[in-house]
């Protein structure tokens, strides 16, 4: 037995080495290592106003008079029809020969702009890296020769490329969309300024990652534009620079790289548009132009950069990169309103998806590069029936694999242009890939820029150059 | 002829000496030659499966995510660093992809930001490699991290490594990124 005194003792020891375990327990910080990962650690700064003040259409350089016989036409992105098929009746080479037949060449600011033509001139929205200014530059078709040169300054820093965008051009009306969401409509034939507008103060549009991708719609001297911000899409006079339609933006979508594309439902004529956000489909005229008709926030990825194909009855497929994968849907008239039923949804080593550009539909096939988070079918060139979008028909193989770069139709014939360079023709084939040739054309890096085919040659461009390639039969 | 004890003893201790030197030389060069190769992996063969993060005897992985930064875009939009479609670009931990928080973000100027790997917190999971290979450029890439692999006479997760992407490397030639510079650790 203790005596007492111990027993006192012993319990006192306990009671302050408890005590003292007991503070120790409480000041011990098991996680004192470890931080919160809390917004703002990255001292991104507050957003502030631009000061800059850009003067629309501000110079004009001219360099050149200009005659030619050329009638050919590719009016906007993706060509008259927004399929990208080049009607040019001209017969096409199958082969390069010896080599490419490279009419001129001539240097652009970094970027993936790319021309439309328009009998024998050819335009484009460079980014002219000395005057830091866009610059809406006008060449001949036949050689190369720059005629005139309407530009404004505004600062684009290198990120990715700086211009991205193709003009669209009628006979009277010549409208482009810079990197920094500032349109300008010029007179094709003179290079005249005749209105401009800025999305970012007029409409405060979010300039997109990488800069505005969107391309311009004209439709018979109205231009289509979608800024997102205070209106989704917005109709403008080109004869007086008003805004003819504004369709509100309720969800507060913002602008994605996508274009607008036209689509005829049961005789309504619409807009279609995937902005960052959702799709939605636009009133293009009568007494609800600018309304909103039908719109799905199925598919609304970070980032889109290829626009819609509008397919036939209703349907529309619609892809985007960067693993988002494609959404093919359905809109069905039900009495006065309109409804968007999702009839396959899928990623992208399960169907057909593109990162960059928008698949073509020919004979009754949807044709596209597929993104290198495909899987085994990674850049592959495939087929596939639009109804199913994830039964691919037939790919390129696996020794013809090809990059983010541009593809179209003309003369029944593919042309594929690898980012790296290499320009392919093959068969447009809807039974299998035939390959009939291909040459490395150039040495550059990150050739994205929309193909042009018209009047018998071929526009094509890497990210500092511009090629004009005679590919005519004869 | 026959032998007597003693020749055969010498002749028993004879080869006793020459099997001896043999093993100890042989040792040796097995020994010289491990030395002189380290185990690598090949990032145009990885496939970002994650077993690096658990198959390698270390604990946390000798395999590390490395930064190329030659090959980065410095987006803000990072692939790597963020999840796939987060609305909201900040360094919050429910937008990051990287699970133990390893990548730190840092502004740059309007609109380029800088991401560094922090080793410490590296699993080697490889989530980060696979968001910058499908959004970016690819300048994410898994090494063998040599001052902490123990360089195992078989090592393990090249043993689980579904695309043989391990394989022994020079010592002069320890590490094998893909980039504009390569064979130099960041």
């Amino acid at each position: 037995m203790l005596s007492k005194r111990s027993e006192k003792g012993l319990i006192l020891s306990s009671v302050v080495i408890a005590s003292m375990l007991f503070v120790y327990w409480l000041v011990y910080n098991p996680v004192k290592d470890i931080h919160a990962s809390v917004p703002g650690m990255d001292n991104r700064p507050e957003q502030s106003e631009s000061t800059e003040k850009i003067l629309i259409g501000e110079g004009f350089d001219f360099f050149s008079e200009f005659t030619s016989s050329l009638t050919g036409k590719w009016t906007q992105f993706r060509g008259a029809n927004s399929d990208n098929i080049s009607k040019d009746n001209t017969k096409l080479i199958s082969s390069w020969g010896a080599a490419p037949k490279i009419d001129w060449q001539v240097e652009l600011g970094e970027g993936h702009a790319a021309p439309v033509v328009y009998n024998g001139k050819v335009y484009v929205l460079d980014y002219d890296e000395v005057k830091k200014a866009d610059a809406l530059r006008c060449f001949s078709l036949e050689t190369g020769e720059e005629l005139w040169r309407r530009w404004y300054r505004v600062h684009i820093k290198r990120n990715h490329g700086m211009s991205r965008t193709v003009p669209a051009i009628n006979d009277k009306y010549l409208v482009t969309m810079g990197p920094r969401c500032h349109v300008m409509c010029t007179d094709p034939t003179t290079g005249e300024f005749l209105w401009g507008l800025d999305l970012v103060k007029d409409y405060m549009s979010e300039i997109p990652f990488w800069y505005t991708g969107q391309c311009p719609i004209l439709d018979n001297n109205v231009v289509i534009l979608a800024p997102g911000g205070k209106s989704l899409l917005i109709a403008v006079d080109c004869t007086t620079g008003k805004v003819l339609w504004e369709t509100p933006n309720p969800d507060n979508w913002q602008m994605s790289h996508s274009s607008v594309m036209p689509m005829t439902l049961d005789g309504k004529k619409m807009w279609v548009y995937a902005a960052v956000g959702g799709i939605v489909g636009v009133a293009a005229e009568g007494d609800d132009a600018g309304q909103i008709l039908w719109k799905t926030k199925e598919f609304s990825p970070s980032v889109v950069a290829p626009s819609p194909v509008v397919l036939k009855n209703g349907k529309i497929f619609m892809t985007a990169g960067y693993g988002a994968g494609s959404i093919l849907f359905q809109v069905k008239k039900k009495g006065n309103a309109y409804e968007v039923e999702t009839i396959q949804q899928f990623k992208p080593k399960d169907g057909v998806a593109s990162e960059q550009q928008t698949p073509i539909v020919y004979k009754d096939r949807m044709f596209a590069i597929l993104p290198k988070d495909a899987g085994g079918m990674r850049n592959r060139f495939v087929c596939c029936d639009p109804n199913d979008c994830t039964k691919i028909v037939w790919t390129s193989g696996t020794n013809d694999r090809f990059g983010l770069g541009p593809y179209i139709i003309a003369d029944g014939k593919f042309f594929i242009l690898k980012d790296d360079g290499t320009l392919t023709i093959a068969k447009a084939s809807t039974e299998k890939f035939e390959l009939l040739d291909k040459t490395k054309v150039l040495d550059g890096h990150d050739a994205w820029g929309p193909l042009v085919i018209v009047d018998g040659r071929l526009l094509m461009r890497d990210a500092k150059h511009l090629l004009c390639i005679d590919v005519r039969a004869n | 002829m026959k032998k007597d004890r003693r020749d055969f003893i010498n002749t028993c201790f004879r080869f006793a000496a020459g099997a001896g030197i043999v093993g100890i030389a042989g040792v040796l060069a097995v020994k010289s030659q491990k030395g002189d190769f380290l185990w690598q992996l090949d990032p145009s063969k990885c496939t970002q499966c994650g077993r690096c993060a658990t198959s390698c005897v270390v604990t946390p992985s000798a395999v590390k995510c490395i930064h190329v930064y030659d090959m980065c875009g410095y987006c803000d939009l990072c692939g790597g660093y963020f999840r796939p479609n987060v609305k909201n670009l900040s360094t919050g931990a429910e937008n990051q992809l990287c699970p133990t928080g390893a990548i730190k973000r840092s502004y740059v100027e309007d609109p380029f930001f800088k991401y560094e790997i922090i080793d410490e917190l590296c699993i080697g999971c490889g989530k980060c490699v696979k968001g910058c290979g499908a959004f970016g450029n690819g300048s994410l890439q898994l090494q063998v991290s040599h001052d902490l692999c123990v360089n195992c006479n078989q090592c393990a997760i090249a043993s689980d490594c579904p695309s043989d992407a391990f394989s022994r490397v020079p010592i002069d030639q320890a590490y094998k990124f893909a980039g504009f510079k390569s064979n130099k650790k960041i």
